[in-house]
């Protein structure tokens, strides 16, 4: 008779979990287990529902339903203060840190005594800091320490408080080389205390590398859990992208359509540098096609964006040249830009697309006005009307009336409300940033329509987008965005899913 | 104001004065198409091309061979390099020699030779004219075509183009103070030029009152010989590709003066026709990431490269030798019967590959 071997339950146990949002599923109905002493890495596309699992996990979102138990027991984690208290840390990739507080008021923040003595604060977090062989001073303020440091003192943070379970959100993503082996060789140490690490990343070279298991999600649904030695990067990029429910929305190859041809070259972007954000990139955009900007968040697409559309300042010194229309052009502010012709649709529309409590009309006369060089201190009510009619018509914005309020609409048409306030504008050259994020799957198709009318009235047309099947589906030619640069070109005849992804991360 | 804002861009590096280079990517979007093209005839370094009554030729060191008849004897030797081959309508073909004369091979002026004149010593490209009169671009005032480099490195922009009679002898000067001359293209009544050092097309005019225009500008390679297709396509060859090392060596006076005194033209920081071949070359095709910054410090120096053009001198297409290719270097192309020919004197290979009309 053989004994089976006994095996050790999970530090974790997630069952069943699913979280809506407005009705829409961000997360399916997850399985997802964690062993003790052991780094599982989450990957897939963005908006796969890697981040709603870790809210749940570290009690900023509530799941509709599912249950989770730790140790064994099952548990409802309603909050953060309740995930540190069960031993959940949660290491940002943008820190949660107090910039203007030390290193060691950081770390005993909300945990101070009745009585501090700073000094005494100072050597406990100097012997704590030791003790992690972390080289942070812990008298310098936050505000004074790189990135590298900084994510240093948020897990110093989650180990203080005997994290046994430390979930790192794209740790690496703004990390040199060697900060990351660093971060490397802490993430093992901290696994040989038994400590249990959740690891999200888009560098799948490094999930292979530090991690035990890997879990892969799509569409919000669990795709496969395994060891991350049966995984391969392409294996990876395979399950990642495999795709079946989208494909009636984005199912129109580029066989079997006319990719349109280039025209004048309008926009030369050279040695584009913008700190490490934007690293010496380089690329052209032509009149009459639409270029797909394909790229994982953090690879610098919609900051080069930004850089040409006059929002953000690239490099003061030997920041690269960006030529349009055959001539230099370096953009103070954006509506010297838009005076050019160069307008940007931004990828926020919430926080920079609208203004909420405005009128479907003001919104879009506002985007008429600030496009003038000079203008009047009164505006015109009826050419207000006349412009809001003819969009709303145009673009088949539903709303009640064009005196509604923009929040009062629904996703898809508040989008349509900013491109109409871009559009007013008269634009050459139109850069779409995650045009349809967010953006119901009608309202998708109607502004994919749009943005190839644009492209066949002979404008320029870029559109940034994580979405791979939108990429595919719109572009006639795709860039590739990695690590701050345009790294390849693809021609949508010849591109799959996994040939865009694999340049994306590989 | 102007000269102020010019001076700080300087100092800060942007706008015009930044350094950089124009992408790869649209038309230029690199591919293996040079290196797919099957050979034709291996000789040393192979220049310029042109058809004449004995077939398609090529210009090799001294020597005028038949594409068709590699192994045989060459069509006709001289004793000096040529550095300019154009075919004529009526069959021959002229060529100029390093020295700065102009012979004629074949055709009506067969056996005729021009000699050579103080002001055009850097015979770089030959074009006919409709008139019958020869085109010369002269590519230096100072330096012979073989000095290209130094030419280059010295910043120098006084090439010029002219129109030689072939009867008389009698010259006319079109254009001067030209970034290196180093393609020709008859059209209507004004000639484009391929002016190397400033990566450009210029059109000149060839009547009275005589200007100069772009036509196209800010390629990413140093342009060479142009010719026209069949389909009234244009063609254009780029012997070298640009890179940020080489534009932050031609900003750098004092470095490039040192440069060009102390070392030898070989390992020069300076686009060439072949590279990777001796280890005391300038590193090659690497880059290095500091603080996470990417470091373009030692880029490839030699490349494959045609483009090309539409009738209003837009680039279409492209074939490429990247930088772990074999066909470097890529001096002139020629459409013949179909087929694209083209010299890569930098690997020492005339090649072909199908053309009919329509390229990738």
């Amino acid at each position: 008779m053989t004994v089976p071997p006994q095996v050790e339950p999970p530090l974790l146990e997630m069952r069943g979990v699913g979280k809506d949002y407005r009705g829409v599923a961000a997360l399916k109905d997850i399985d997802f287990d964690l062993r003790r002493g052991e780094v599982h890495a989450i990957l897939g596309e963005n908006g796969a529902g890697k981040s709603t699992l870790v809210k749940i996990l570290s009690g900023a979102v509530t799941p509709n339903r599912g249950e989770i138990r730790l140790e064994g027991k099952r548990v409802e984690i309603a909050g953060p203060a309740l995930a540190r208290r069960y031993g959940i840390a949660m290491v940002y990739q943008e820190t949660s840190l107090v910039p203007t507080m030390t290193v060691a008021q950081n770390l005993y923040l909300g945990d101070e005594k009745f009585f501090n003595r700073l000094r005494g604060t100072y050597i406990e977090a100097q012997q704590f800091l030791q003790s992690l062989n972390f080289p942070v001073d812990p008298t310098a303020t936050v505000l004074s320490l790189g990135t590298a440091k900084r994510q240093m003192v948020e897990i110093a943070r989650a180990v203080r408080l005997e994290a046994k379970i430390i979930i790192f959100d794209e740790p690496t993503a703004t990390l040199t080389p060697e900060e990351k082996h660093h971060l490397f060789a802490l993430i093992d140490r901290l696994r040989k205390e038994n400590v249990s690490i959740v690891f999200i990343s888009h560098a799948l070279e490094e999930a292979l590398e530090i991690s035990d298991r890997i879990t892969i999600l799509r569409d919000g649904s669990h795709i496969i859990t395994d060891d991350a030695k049966s995984f391969s990067r392409e294996t990876i990029i395979r399950y990642m992208v495999g795709r079946s429910l989208t494909d009636d929305l984005y199912g129109r190859a580029a066989d079997a359509r006319q990719l349109r041809l280039a025209g004048e070259k309008v926009l030369s972007v050279k040695n584009l540098s913008m700190q490490n954000i934007v690293r010496n990139t380089s690329f052209s955009i032509f009149a009459g096609q639409v270029t797909g900007v394909f790229g994982l968040v953090g690879s610098g697409r919609t900051e080069t964006a930004r850089i040409i559309a006059g929002i953000v300042k690239r490099d003061f010194f030997h920041g690269g040249d960006v030529r349009y229309e055959n001539r230099s052009v370096r953009y103070r502010t954006p509506r010297a830009a838009v005076g050019d012709g160069v307008v940007y649709v931004t990828e926020d529309r919430k926080g920079d697309g609208f203004f909420e409590t405005m009128s479907v009309a003001e919104n879009i006369y506002i985007g008429q006005i600030s496009s003038r060089e000079s203008h009047g201190i009164v505006a015109s009510m009826s050419e207000t009307r006349a412009l809001a009619a003819n969009w709303t018509k145009k673009l088949n914005i539903r709303a009640l009336s064009s005196d509604s309020r923009v929040i009062e609409l629904s996703g898809g048409n508040q989008q349509k409300v900013v491109i109409a306030k871009a559009l007013v504008q008269k634009p050459k050259l139109i850069i779409f940033d995650e045009p349809t994020r967010g953006v119901d799957v009608g309202a998708i198709a109607e502004i994919h329509h749009l943005i190839s009318a644009l492209a066949d009235e002979g404008l320029a047309v870029v559109v940034i987008s994580s979405y791979l099947p939108e990429i595919l589906s719109l572009s006639d030619r795709i860039l590739v965005s990695r690590q701050g640069r345009i790294v390849e070109e693809l021609s949508p005849d010849e591109a799959t899913s996994e040939s865009v992804m694999f340049a994306a991360v590989y | 104001m102007k000269r102020f804002e010019k001076a700080l861009d300087r100092w800060l590096g942007r706008g015009e004065a930044s350094i950089t280079t124009p992408p790869m990517d649209g038309a230029f979007r690199p591919n293996d198409l040079l290196d797919a093209a099957s050979a034709v005839v291996a000789t040393a370094a192979p220049d310029g091309l042109a058809v004449t009554t004995l077939g398609l030729v090529v210009s090799s060191g001294r020597s005028l061979l038949r594409v068709d008849r590699p192994g045989d004897a060459p069509a006709a030797s001289f004793d000096a390099e040529i550095s300019a081959l154009v075919g004529l309508p009526d069959g021959g073909a002229a060529l100029g020699l390093a020295d700065g004369r102009i012979v004629f091979v074949g055709g009506q002026y067969e056996g005729k030779t021009i000699a050579a004149n103080p002001e055009v010593k850097c015979i770089t490209a030959l074009a006919a004219a409709r008139d019958g009169a020869l085109l010369v671009a002269n590519g230096s005032a100072t330096h012979a075509p073989s000095d290209w480099k130094r030419d280059l490195m010295g910043k120098n922009a006084s090439g010029s183009v002219w129109r030689l009679d072939p009867v008389s002898g009698a010259r006319t000067q079109l254009a001067a103070n030209l970034a290196y001359p180093h393609g020709l293209l008859e059209e209507r009544d004004t000639i484009v030029v391929s002016e190397s050092w400033r990566c450009a097309l210029t059109r000149i005019s060839q009547g009275s009152g005589r200007r100069s225009a772009p036509v196209l500008e800010d390629l990413p390679g140093y342009p060479s010989r142009l010719s026209r297709g069949a389909d009234d396509a244009i063609w254009l060859a780029l012997f070298a590709p640009r890179s940020q090392l080489i534009e932050f060596v031609l900003s750098e006076e004092r470095y490039r003066r040192r440069m060009i005194d102390e070392i030898d033209a070989d390992y020069w920081v300076a686009p060439c026709l072949r590279s990777g071949r001796s280890p005391l070359e300038p590193t090659q095709q690497g880059g290095v990431k500091q603080l996470g910054v990417l470091k373009p410090w030692s880029p490839s120096r030699s490349y494959g490269l045609i483009a090309r053009l539409d009738r209003a001198y837009r680039p279409t297409a492209s074939l490429h030798s990247r930088t772990n290719g074999r066909r470097h270097g890529v001096t002139s192309c020629l459409v013949s019967e179909g087929r694209l020919y083209f010299t890569a004197k930098g690997d020492g290979i005339v090649a072909s590959c199908a053309y009919e009309g329509s390229m990738p």
